[in-house]
């Protein structure tokens, strides 16, 4: 255990002059939960950085590079302004002693046993531990043919971190990696709490937070979904926030959080490509609603345009593995043999896949209780939700695509991920959805920023 | 209030409802150690010696050593891939060839291909020296 948490304070300790490089002003929660997920982030481009170099993972040349990173990080933060235009403070709340009982209860089933999930050893686990005892990426197992049911093609942001766990113990161990998971979720959770204090009273910001606590943990422990939630959850709620205030930090954190997003799994890529959509419909078609500060006549068109690019980083963090996966020939299952013959194949019969879909979905009554919440709000709040919701429903039409053109039994395959894919979009739909309930129940309407007062 | 406000508030507290996970909240007082037991035996509930069984073939051969996997279901559903999957798991290192694929066609090229056969829960009838033997079952070099 106590490996495992010396490697999660050590990639928090890594984060943070990323964190500070990217966005100078953040502290608190925002500062503590951005540094892990970006020390987590950082240590996947480490690892595969050494093993594209065949440099061999060891603690000595991995804690090298990413002292490298964080020295490089460190003067970059050191030459950012440091003022600010808010102030942000995050109040404590009662309703956080709640979440953090919730969140050691999570610890405390997380860390039950040794990972116990199918896909932990068959999958994840697995490459981890394949990798670590050739000290690298293991290309010969990624294409061997009697490997594909390890899905090679699959990122592998959390395997690396699995290794740096297992490398920091002095081997490998799956007695205690349940704890990483823990701190994606806390880390998610963090940057919701400040994200939501900005926008709403302390005592709305700390119920949403704890609401989102059983959204944030991935009941799939040992499974990429943990890392997806936390990291396509960040990104997500960050280009929200640049929408609705310009802000040039929010920007590069939700590109940075997104491209590490498309390195936990494929659905991480499906969501970069599903927020690139939403950002320049809603851009291009948001009128004043969208914030662009400085310049209030730029024609919706370069706006969207200018906006997109702002998004480099995730395509540029996403772009070594795609090219790596392409290099090595490794397959993807969705798109072996005929993917579009299947999918016309199935085109007809979607409304009963569809409905297969909607009866087979994972906690219903959670999912009505957010529709019923954006037919209820204010249509002037809901379109201020538009990027949170259609990002939404353009990643739900992904997923349904992906299962119209699967070569497995299509039963089978809704049957053993649906409730993981809509777990994985719920974060951010529930955050814009709460806020958008409890700021019309304020006085006001809506009352932004409501934590975030000027300091100067 | 007004019935906006009202459906306002009702909405937002069934929102808050449903994502309450009470199970969750019952795990710091409830008696883990039967939990842990469960979840410790869950991968290997149909053949709980096969992990030790795994370890002691790992102990007894090398990294690059190929290793064919015989165990009492050959189906690919009814266990087999339950035994290679695991027997992948357990050794990273050796390359673990199946002997049947996911639509139950045998692959025999495999089995002479492989350096070694663990069998495990059957005897294996083929002429091959036992390397090793415990754990309910053998570690056999192809002659």
């Amino acid at each position: 255990m106590t490996a495992t948490l010396v490697a999660i304070l050590s990639l928090t300790v890594l984060g943070i002059p990323i964190t500070l490089a990217v966005d100078r002003r953040a502290r608190g929660p925002l500062l503590v939960g951005s540094s892990f997920l970006y020390g987590s982030g950082a240590m996947f481009v480490v690892m595969l950085a050494l093993s594209v170099a065949h440099v061999p993972w060891t603690l000595i040349s991995v804690s090298a590079s990413a002292l490298v990173i964080f020295c490089g990080a460190a003067i970059i933060a050191r030459g950012q302004p440091s003022t600010g235009s808010r102030q942000r403070v995050t109040s404590p709340y009662v309703f956080d002693l709640v979440t953090l009982l919730t969140l050691t209860s999570y610890a405390l089933y997380a860390t039950l046993a040794p990972l116990w999930e199918w896909d932990f050893w068959a999958i994840w686990g697995l490459k981890a531990k394949a990798f670590l005892e050739v000290g690298g990426i293991d290309w010969h197992f990624l294409e061997s043919r009697w490997n594909t049911f390890a899905h090679p093609d699959y990122p592998l942001l959390v395997p690396s971190n699995f290794d740096f766990v297992a490398l920091v113990n002095g081997g490998w161990s799956d007695r205690w990696l349940g704890l990483v998971f823990v701190a994606w979720a806390v880390a998610l959770l963090l940057i919701v709490r400040a994200l939501a204090a900005r926008e709403t009273s302390p005592f709305f910001a700390s119920l949403l937070t704890l609401a989102l606590v059983s959204l944030a943990v991935s009941r799939y422990v040992g499974l990429a979904e943990g890392a997806l939630i936390a990291f396509g959850g960040a990104g997500v709620l960050f280009v929200r926030t640049a929408l609705r205030d310009g802000e040039a930090a929010a920007w590069r954190h939700g590109a940075l959080m997104l491209g590490f997003a498309a390195n936990c799994k494929n659905e991480g890529m499906a969501l970069m490509v599903a927020v690139t959509i939403a950002a320049g419909v809603v851009s291009w078609f948001g009128g004043r609603q969208v914030a662009w500060p400085g310049n209030a006549t730029v024609r919706p068109r370069d706006r969207a345009i200018t906006r997109l690019f702002v998004l480099w980083p995730a395509y540029a963090l996403a772009a070594p593995w795609l090219l790596l996966r392409a290099m090595h020939a490794l397959p993807t299952d969705i798109v072996g043999g005929s993917a579009v013959s299947r999918l016309m194949a199935r085109l007809p019969y979607a409304h009963q896949i569809l409905g297969f879909l909607a009866a087979r979905l994972y906690e219903p009554w959670f999912w009505m209780a957010i529709l019923a919440g954006l037919l209820i709000a204010p249509a002037v709040a809901r379109r201020r939700e538009l990027f949170v919701i259609l990002v939404t429903v353009i990643q739900l039409a992904f997923y349904v695509v992906a299962y119209l053109s699967t070569p497995h039994n299509l039963r089978w395959h809704v049957l053993t991920s649906w409730s993981r894919l809509t777990g994985q979009i719920a974060v951010a739909i529930t955050f814009a959805v709460f806020l958008m309930l409890a700021n019309s129940l304020r006085d006001g309407q809506d009352a932004p920023h409501a934590e975030a007062r000027p300091d100067e | 209030m007004t019935l906006r406000r009202a459906l306002l508030l009702l909405s937002l507290a069934t929102i808050v409802a449903m994502c309450i996970e009470p199970r969750l909240l019952q795990m710091p007082f409830v008696e883990r150690g039967p939990y842990a037991r469960a979840l410790a035996v869950f991968p290997d509930r149909q053949w709980p010696q096969y992990p030790q069984f795994l370890e002691g073939i790992r102990a007894h051969t090398r990294p690059g050593d190929t290793i064919a996997v015989v165990v009492p279901a050959m189906g690919w559903d009814e266990g087999y891939s339950y035994a290679y999957y695991r027997a992948s798991y357990f050794l990273t290192g050796r390359e673990v060839l199946p002997l049947v694929d996911p639509e139950n066609r045998q692959l025999p090229q495999n089995f002479r291909g492989a350096r070694y056969v663990a069998a495990f829960g059957v005897t294996l009838r083929a002429p091959a020296d036992v390397v090793w033997r415990g754990d309910g079952g053998t570690l056999s070099r192809l002659r």
